[in-house]
């Protein structure tokens, strides 16, 4: 008998352990300088990080250890123990950090400066050990699950830049749409996609031809995607809309009306929802993917940005 | 030099050289703004919100307000030139001002339902607002007692551009003024809702400011 109830404790135990935390949405309110973390499952805030210097960029580690967070203005990358939910560090970096992802393997974070035309790479103990030249306003980042190549929107050029994580050096440049702002590679590593700002479109790439196969039109002034449930959204940012896409076909799958400007978007961890980030009405909003209903909001510190991969997954 | 020494200025040199060029990447000339301002702004966008509670009906409000064309009762507007009415991306508009210069906007938004639209400036030109890439959302919104919260707002960026703005170009003075022209707007609003009339320029002097003749008889003219 007691051991049955030994076992029957043990699992209650294992189950709490695994069931440590569910999906938790990182949005930089870059208004109120600060970093807020709000249970994406359940949506509610869980706490607010002050971080100064109108952070905007915002990346969560693979394995959910650190968020990284730029602040433009104060020209910092601030490192956030996720898991305490303490600010570990700051690392000053040059010009405008903007754009930020972090490497699969956790060893290296990458910065677009949006002045100086470069990305930088930041070891998270030792700070800057290596930059390269991109192009003009360089914007969103991305890295392939392999973590062998780079992603950078070179906005003002109309193209993206494409850097080899060994060498860091820039191996390419792929003409896109126009004005791409955020980019965002799907799981497979094999396209990319950029929010095409000034053309009102997405291009698609494919990533080892380095180059575009097909323009998806979206609604107005779009920013960021992401990618769920077999599907690409993309926030439109004064459409007050997300446009929605078949990831195979490319087909439209519709478009979702949210709040008043909405900029970053990520997916949760199973693919079933997507999260966006209304910044004039500073909410967060919940989009099932494959209903396209809005099944959550919370509202959020001033200003949420939230432009990069912003969700941490849940164990 | 000897060979050592020489070996080790190179070895210097070569350390050094990495520094050298990241320091010269990030004091790059920063890209230059094109004639068209939405193409470089700073990092931070910035909003401003205000109200005001006008004493009469939302549809009363929203005659005035949804007029995209008629906005001369606007503080300093002389008057305003427009073509395209209330079409978004057509309705165009230029608010000639009492000091001799001009605003141009773009209608992107017009719904009559939701009582609101949007719309925003041409060009920048940060001596008349130290604001850029400013885009404005009217609406006007039912209030207890049939009266109407009239909303002013905007979405903009501060006056310079790229980081480290001097005075004067820098998110706060484009924060005050930007809320200082929403609330001065709002008041001019409630004034024409309210008294039928707004504070205009004195009865015949936009005529004379167009170097014309005037008919004006002492009663506030409406042109």
């Amino acid at each position: 008998m007691r051991r049955l109830l030994m076992v029957f404790v043990d699992l209650l135990l294992l189950t709490v352990v695994f069931a440590a935390h569910a999906d938790e949405a990182f949005v930089t309110a870059q208004g109120a300088d600060a970093l807020d973390i709000i249970d994406a499952a359940t949506m509610k805030p869980l706490a607010r990080l002050p971080i100064g210097g109108k952070p905007a960029g915002i990346a969560v580690s693979r394995d959910g250890a650190r968020a990284y967070a730029t602040s433009p203005e104060g020209k910092f990358l601030t490192i956030v123990d996720a898991r305490s939910r303490k600010v570990e560090r700051r690392i000053d970096i040059q010009g405008g950090p903007l754009g930020v992802a972090a490497a699969p393997d956790g060893r290296h974070v990458y910065v677009a400066d949006l002045y100086g035309r470069r990305l930088v790479e930041i070891d998270p103990e030792k700070g800057e050990t290596r930059g390269v030249g991109v192009g003009a306003m360089a914007s969103g980042v991305a890295v392939t699950p392999d973590g062998k190549t780079i992603l950078v929107a070179d906005r003002d050029d109309n193209a993206v830049s494409v850097i080899d994580a060994a060498t860091f050096a820039r191996v390419a440049t792929i003409p896109v749409g126009r004005h791409p702002f955020g980019v965002t590679i799907d799981a497979a590593g094999a396209r990319a996609y950029t929010a095409d700002v000034e053309s009102d479109s997405v291009s698609v790439v494919d990533i080892a031809a380095r180059k575009v196969v097909a323009t998806l039109q979206t609604e107005s002034r779009p920013y960021t995607v992401a990618l769920a449930g077999g599907r690409v959204f993309v926030a439109n940012q004064h459409a007050d809309s997300v446009s929605v896409f078949d990831a195979a076909t490319l087909a439209p799958a519709g478009v979702v009306k949210v709040g008043e400007y909405p900029e970053g978007i990520a997916a949760s961890g199973d693919g079933t929802r997507i999260y966006v980030a209304n910044w004039f009405s500073n909410e967060l909003w919940a989009i099932d993917a494959r209903t396209l209903q809005v099944v959550g909001k919370v509202e959020t510190d001033d200003g949420p940005r939230a432009f990069g991969s912003f969700v941490r997954k849940s164990d | 030099m000897s060979s050592l020494t020489r070996r080790a200025a190179l070895f210097a040199l070569a350390a050094l050289a990495p520094l050298a060029s990241a320091t010269l990447a990030a004091d790059a000339a920063p890209p230059v703004p094109g004639p068209n301002s939405w193409a470089a702004h700073g990092a931070a966008p910035l909003k401003s919100v205000e109200t005001i509670l006008i004493d009469a009906p939302p549809e009363k409000v929203w005659a005035v307000i949804g007029d995209f064309a008629h906005y001369d009762w606007l503080p300093g507007v002389l008057r305003v030139e427009a073509s395209g009415g209330n079409a978004p991306e057509q309705g165009r508009r230029k608010l000639v001002m009492a000091d001799g210069g001009a605003v141009g906007e773009t209608l992107v938004r017009w719904d009559a339902e939701r009582m609101t639209l949007a719309f925003h400036r041409d060009h920048d030109d940060v001596r008349r607002l130290p604001a850029i890439n400013y885009m404005t959302h009217v609406t006007a919104k039912p209030a207890a007692g049939g009266k109407t919260l009239a909303e002013w707002k905007g979405r903009f960026y501060r006056g310079h551009p790229f980081n480290d703005p001097p005075k004067g170009l820098d998110d706060d003075t484009a924060l005050t003024a930007v809320t200082a022209l929403h609330r001065a707007n709002l008041a001019a609003l409630k004034a024409r809702v309210e008294g039928g009339s707004s504070p205009l320029p004195a009865c015949g002097e936009r005529a004379r400011a167009r170097g014309e003749a005037s008919a004006c008889s002492g009663g506030a003219m409406r042109e």
